[in-house]
This record gives structure tokens, sequence and C-alpha cells, in this order.
């Protein structure tokens, strides 16, 4: 699938019209039905072909039936002019509408003809017999005696009527059930496509909550049940203003619909928000989590299990015994309080002897704690005073450590000087004190780089801080190291914005860091490559950055670099002590600065971060 | 003038051999001590020109002989230490030491400041001092502002004009640390632009000339981030 399809269906344009679209549909089938129930249009004739088996038809009949029944009880009078044709016979009276009462005229109506004679009931070859089989007046016991006869129907004219009327409201409900279907399939299509990328954005596959999925869980659900029951009330409580069918639709209809619009458009807005927000907490997998049910439930479990779980106590005696004593305290209290409130209801004076015993646990758990917390406090100063000893003996190890090494070191210079000065040596010789010079002068490096480092690393170094300016002291370093970098052959490029870089540091240490760093890359670059030191005021943080290509591949990561004693080439062959950038990282960071090295294939780039001091006006003298 | 006697002090044997060894070979005479006592009782007996001091030694240590040897005496002392920081050297200088060695030392850097400690004492440390108005004297440093002349530990150092003219302008205001545009402008009489470069140049000229160890500055410190300076002794 096409990114260019993704980027258009996680569009929020997209998706809010979507949504829309979605509320309006909905609306539009509400209004729809309201319409239909204006218009008085019955639905049956959808279902139901022939008007003389629908329902309307059998509700006439019905009625008619107990037209036939009240005359016979005498609760009516027989009207000359009604919709059907009838006759009723009880041996004494006769009830008509028809001159010729005969059964055959009757059954001519074929579709609309219902018999009762010799205690049966008859209906026409082509009538719906369901009035008369269901109808509580085929019960014997309400009156209708065996003599009785009864024929009614109902004119051909008046079905055929009735017929055609059926068909019409049949077609013009038509497009409405149609329409409303396709409505519901494409509110399916458009939730469908809603669930799927709600919560998700172009460019990542992160799933986003919004506001709304702060809201609890049960929350949303009782919402979601609540938003649309008050909505059914508010559309029943519509005003339902019957009228003249067919007629165009009046105003206070007009105004209801619009009632009804609004109503139902508020409701499914909220409701389909809440549904896609629990949509997006199931794909995040916290629906259940995030509810209160679940926040309540999860409360009680941590209670219980927080008041008995002594487990991550136990490997701690002092407090082992602290939380042993806790529980017991709580539970005999418990009981104590109990056993009071009992005793009280039975009215015994025995009902002072728990408070008193509760008296003697609570001076037994004081006392003990206060034991455990004695023991606690001591353990506490033990290991500080413990942890300042070691520190102390740290600082002592780095000075005894250094001046053993020194004084060897002095000796064995002092006296390679002395043989070198030798003017009976061989020149075989001559060559061999020339490396024991070089070599004890580069162990001389090493050792003062090593304790340089041993003490920053370990806090024991002190720093003077001063306001210093980052900008000069970059080009007092590169002034300084002219010498070093011309001999080097590299060009040097330095991008130093106008204005002053005011930072607190220590002046002689960030020259350390500054000289270590640009003397790496003199010591490493490729041959014709170019040193690039740029320094940059970035939202009142000054960055320095030097970059400069390697003369060799940097198979090693960042970490193996900084690591003390590794140096990029694996052979180790050039001069040096290998903790140059050690040093810088440790110096930078004991002047409160950020020290960071990034490798791009043959790139190596140092960063070197200070946060600018406060007033930024302050020139030098 | 007869041999100058230095006196070494240092508990380490070979580090005293060796130094005895260099120093015979510079042409001095040396005296040997290795612990603080036995070096205030020599140099309260004998006639010694220049005392190289260890700190950490029994009995008596460094820091202490330096006080009590200042109390009779005021020859030269150079302190030489394993420890090199630099709260341990200020110490040392304050205690009254006139110089201060590190451990572990260049052999030749140690013989050029015993010689210049020593000519600084001998031949010129007396006379000099705030006799004539026009001298600006900084340590071993002489600025003699009608002759246009520097000497350091007595011995005439050729400058360049705009070198002179730094000097000139550190020196009268030891102490107090100069941005590279205020050296420039000061100097050079033109508007500072990106300067730092030149006046670095310049400032490291100067002390390849003036410095035992130029890259250790004893005199001509850059202050790192803000400036340079003379050091005020």
């Amino acid at each position: 699938m096409g990114t260019k399809l993704r980027r258009f269906s996680r569009n929020p344009a997209t998706k809010a019209i979507a949504f829309i679209l979605f509320v309006l549909l909905i609306t539009a089938q509400i209004v729809s039905v309201q319409y239909v129930r204006f218009q008085g249009l019955n639905p049956d004739s959808l279902f139901v072909e022939n008007y003389k088996d629908s329902g309307s038809f059998e509700a006439e009949v019905r009625r008619a039936i107990s037209f036939t029944r009240d005359v016979l009880a005498g609760k009516a009078v027989p009207k000359q002019y009604v919709e059907f044709y009838y006759y009723i016979n009880d041996i004494d009276n006769t009830w008509t509408n028809v001159k010729d009462a005969s059964r055959e005229f009757f059954a001519q109506n074929d579709t609309a003809f219902y018999a009762f004679d010799n205690g049966n009931w008859a209906t026409g070859e082509n009538t719906n017999p369901a009035p008369v089989v269901n109808d509580y007046y085929s019960n014997y016991d309400y009156g209708l005696k065996q003599y009785y006869t009864i024929y009614i129907a109902f004119p051909k004219s008046f079905m055929e009527q009735k017929q055609a009327a059926w068909q019409k409201n049949a077609d013009r409900l038509m497009p409405f059930v149609i329409a409303f279907v396709a409505g519901i399939i494409m509110e399916l299509l458009l939730l469908g496509y809603l669930a799927a990328v709600t919560g998700r954005k172009r460019g990542d596959n992160e799933l986003h909550a919004s506001g709304l999925d702060s809201v609890y869980s049960d929350l949303q659900i009782a919402f979601i049940i609540l938003i649309p029951y008050i909505w059914s009330r508010i559309i029943t409580g519509a005003p339902y203003i019957d009228q003249v069918r067919r007629a165009p639709m009046n105003t206070a209809q007009i105004f209801s619909i619009a009632y009804v619009v609004l109503a139902t458009a508020a409701a499914f807005t909220a409701v389909g928000l809440l549904l896609l927000s629990m949509i997006r907490k199931l794909k995040a997998h916290r629906l259940l989590k995030h509810s209160l049910l679940y926040l309540a439930g999860y409360f009680v479990y941590d209670f219980f299990k927080s008041l008995f779980d002594g487990r991550r106590f136990s490997n701690y005696p002092l407090t082992k015994s602290l939380f042993y004593r806790q529980l017991l305290f709580i539970c005999t209290s418990f009981i104590m309080v109990l056993a009071t409130f009992l005793l009280i209801a039975a009215r015994t004076f025995l009902c002072i002897l728990p408070p008193l015993l509760e008296a003697g646990i609570i001076y037994w758990f004081v006392k003990g704690s206060r034991k455990t917390f004695d023991d606690i406090n001591k353990g506490f100063n033990e290991s500080f005073e413990g942890q300042m000893k070691s520190e102390r003996m740290k600082i002592a190890l780095i000075t005894n450590v250094s001046h053993d090494l020194k004084t060897p070191l002095t000796s064995i210079i002092s006296y390679a000087d002395l043989l070198s000065n030798e003017e009976s040596l061989s020149d075989a010789a001559r060559d061999y004190v020339k490396v024991l010079v070089d070599k004890s002068n580069r162990l001389k490096h090493i050792v003062s780089d090593l304790f340089d480092l041993a003490k920053s690393t370990s806090g024991n170094m002190p720093v003077e801080f001063e306001k210093i300016d980052l900008k000069r002291l970059v080009e007092q370093t590169l002034a300084d190291m002219n010498g070093d970098i011309e001999k080097s052959g590299l060009a040097l490029r330095t991008k130093l914005p106008e204005g002053v870089f005011n930072i607190m540091a220590d002046g002689k240490k960030l020259y350390r860091v500054f000289q270590n760093v640009v003397d790496n890359a003199l010591k490493y670059s490729l041959l014709g490559t170019r040193i690039y030191i740029e320094l940059e005021n970035r939202n009142g943080t000054a960055v320095a950055t030097i970059k400069n290509t390697a003369g060799y591949e940097m198979d090693f990561t960042v970490e193996e670099i900084m690591q003390r004693f590794n140096r990029g080439d694996k052979s180790r062959t050039t001069e040096g002590s290998g903790l140059g950038l050690s040093i810088a990282e440790s110096f930078t960071q004991v002047c409160g600065g950020d020290f960071k090295v990034d490798i791009d294939g043959d790139l190596f780039k140092v960063t070197i971060q200070f946060k600018l001091a406060q007033n930024q006006v302050t020139a030098i003298a | 003038m007869d041999k100058a006697r230095i006196l070494v002090v240092d508990d380490d044997r070979e580090i005293s051999n060796a130094l005895e060894k260099l120093l015979v070979r510079e042409d001095y005479e040396v005296s040997k001590a290795y612990n603080g006592l036995d070096a205030l009782d020599m140099v309260m007996t004998e006639s010694i020109q220049l005392i190289l001091l260890d700190i950490m030694m029994p009995k008596l240590d460094g820091l202490s002989a330096t006080l009590k040897i200042r109390e009779k005496k005021n020859i030269p002392i150079i302190i030489l230490s394993a420890k090199s920081e630099d709260s341990d050297k200020i110490l040392g200088l304050s205690m009254g030491a006139d110089d201060y060695v590190t451990k572990p030392f260049n052999p030749q850097e140690l013989m050029a400041r015993v010689k210049s400690q020593l000519r600084r004492y001998m031949k010129f440390g007396d006379i000099g001092n705030g006799e004539r108005s026009s001298r600006i004297c900084v340590g071993g440093l002489c600025l003699d502002t009608d002759a246009k002349q520097l000497t350091v530990d007595g011995e005439q150092v050729r400058l360049t004009a705009k070198e002179y003219r730094i000097l000139e302008l550190l020196m009268s205001n030891a102490g107090i640390v100069f941005s590279a545009e205020k050296i420039y402008e000061a100097v050079w009489n033109e508007i500072a632009y990106s300067v730092e470069n030149t006046v670095m140049v310049h400032i490291r000229r100067i002390r390849e000339k003036i410095e035992i160890n130029p890259k250790e500055p004893n005199y001509l410190k850059v202050v790192w981030g803000i400036g340079y300076k003379i050091e005020k002794v």
C-alpha cells in the first residue's frame, strides 16, 4: 500500500470530514423517519403486498365484528351507512344494511367476506382468515350463540380503492427505505475507517492519545449509554403534529424536525467521539486499565498486598522486624477495638479490659520501634562514615601512588640524561640511551595525564570557577597551538560568531579540553583535509563543535573511544597517552559542561556545550 | 669568584646522587642532606648559595624547612616535589621558596632554573631593587624604560619594539589581566579586530626570550578565556 494513501487517510482533515459525514448520515436517517411519521406512511405496506392481508385491514374487520357483537348484545344501534355490508340474525331479529341479504350476495365480495353460521366462522375464497382465526370473538364463551348467523363483507370497490392507496404508500416509502439501508452501510464503512485510523498520525506509527482519552473508560461507557437515552427521551418528546396526509409539512412540524436534527447531531457527535476514544484506548491496550473500576480494584488489591506482603523486607532484618511488629500491632488493635465494642454491647464491666491491654500493646510497639529506628540510624551512619573513609582513602591512594610513581621516574630521567652526556659511550649505546630518554619522557606524560584523569573523575580536583569568554578561549587555544597546526599540514576553518560567550568555568581546565580535542584532530586527521571549529549560541547554550576527517577507518564505537586508554589506531604507534579525550570529557564535566563525541563514517565530531552565564553584557577589561 | 655551593636535600638517595652529578657537571659544588633537620644544620654551618629541597621528607618536611631557613637566610630555595597541584605550588612559593619544580623534572630545565636563581642572587639580587624609578622589576625581569632594555636575571635580552611595548604595558601593571584587544590598541594604536592570533604570536615570542620553560611560564601567563598578564611576584 502506498504511503500516499496512508498520508491521505491519516490526514486530520480527511478524518474530520469522515466523522462529520457519519454524524450527518445518522441525523438524516432520524429526520427521514420523523418525516415518514409525519406523512403518516405505513411501513407495513412494504412487507405486505395486498391490503386485504394487512394489519390495517385486519383492524377494520375486527371493528366490523365487534360492531356485530354490540348489535347482538343490544349495545349498539345498527347503522345503515357503514363501509361494509352486514347481515345479523339471532332467529328472533334480523339486522342488515342490504336488500338482498343472501349468502351469495355477500360471497361475491370474495376478497373480504366473513360468515358465521352453524356455529362456525367461514371466509371468502380469497379472504385473509386471520381476523376470525385470531380474534377473541371466535371464543364461544363471549355470547356468540350456535344459532346466530352473521355475514360481513367489504364491497369490492372499497377494497380496490384501498389496494391502490396501499400500493402508492409502498411506492412512496421505498426510496426512504433504500436510502436508510444505504445510510447504514455507509455509516458502518465510515466507522470502520475511523476506527482504523484513529490515534494514528502521518509520518509515524505511534499511537497518539487525545484529550478525551483521559476520561476513565467506565465513565465513557456510562456516557455512551446515557446520551442516547436522553436523546431518545428528547426525540419522543418532540412535538408530533399529525396532519392531513400528503399535505406539505406545516411550520410546527418544521420546527419539530429542526429540534430533532439538533438533538441527534449533538448526541451522535458525542457518542461517536467517545466511541473513537474507546477504540484508541483499546488499540493502546489500556481500555481496561484506564477505568475507575480497575483503579479501585487495584487499590484494594494493593492495599491488602502491601499490608500482608513482607517479602521485600525479608532481606533486611531491621525492617523485617519493624514490618511484622506493625502487622501484629494493627491486627491486635483491631481485635481489641472489636472486643471493646462487643463487651460494651454485652453490658459487662469487663469492657475496660481490652483498652488496658491495648495500652500495653501500644507501649510494646513504640518501645520496639524505637529500638529498630536506633539500629537503622546506626547502620546508616556507619555506612555513611565508611563511604567517607573510602573517599579519603581514594584521595590518599592517588597522592601516594602518584608520589611512588614519580620518584623512581625522576631518577630514571635524571640518570638517562647523565648517561646521554657520557662521552665514553659507543654509538650503539648512545642510540639506546636516546630511546630511554624518549620513553621515560613519554612515561612522564602518561603518568601526569593518568593522575589528572584519576583526580577529576574521582571528584578530587579543585576547580576555580570564573566568568570566561568561551570564544576568546578557543581563539587563544588555537593561537597557542599555532605551531603544531602549521606543522601538521592541516587547514583549520573556524566559524566564531560576533559577540561574547561568557560561561562559568575553569579556564585552565577548559584550555586542556580544547587543546586535547584539537590535538586529537591534528594527530588523526587525513592529510590535506580540514578541521572545522565552530561556535554558536543555541538558546542560551554555547555550543562548540570540532569536526575532522579521520585518516583511518574508525571501526570502533563512541563508547569504545571514550574508554580510558583507548585510541583510534589499534597499533598504538602514535605518541600520546591515549587519555586525551577522556581527560577532555572529564574536565568538561568537572567544569559543568557537556562533552559528546559523534562518529559518522569518516567524520569525527566533538561537541562541547556550556550554559551561557546570565548577564551577557559584561565586557572584559 | 668561588664555585657556588648547592645543598641538595632529598631522602631518595638515587635522586640526590643524580642531582649531585648533574650539578657537578655544571661546575657547582654540592652538599647533600637526607632530611629537613640535617638540611637546617648545614645551612647554618656551611656557606651555601642555593638549596634544592624536596617536600616529602622524614623528620622535617620541606615546607617547614623553608620557613625555618627563611627566618635566617635569604638564599634562593628551589622546591622539588612530586606534588603537582597548583595549590601545592602556591603554598610552596608563599612559604618563601623562589621556584617550584615538579618531579619528574627535565634535568636541563632544572639546571637552567638553578642558574637563573644563582645569577639573580649573586650578581644582581642586592643591587637593583627600586633604585631608579625608570626600572620596572618583576622577579628576575627588569625593564629599563630609559634605555628601553630588558634584563632577565641580570642578562640582557633583545626585544623588538612591539615586544618591548607589550612587556612594558604588562609589567607596569603586573597582576592585571589584559585582553588581546586592549593590548593591541595600546601597543599598535589601531582599532582591534580579531587580533587574538597576532597578540598570541608576540606573547609566545616574548616567552621564548624570558622564560626558562615557555610551556610552563613563570612570568608571562595566559589567563584562559580572559586575557594575558605578568604574574606579580
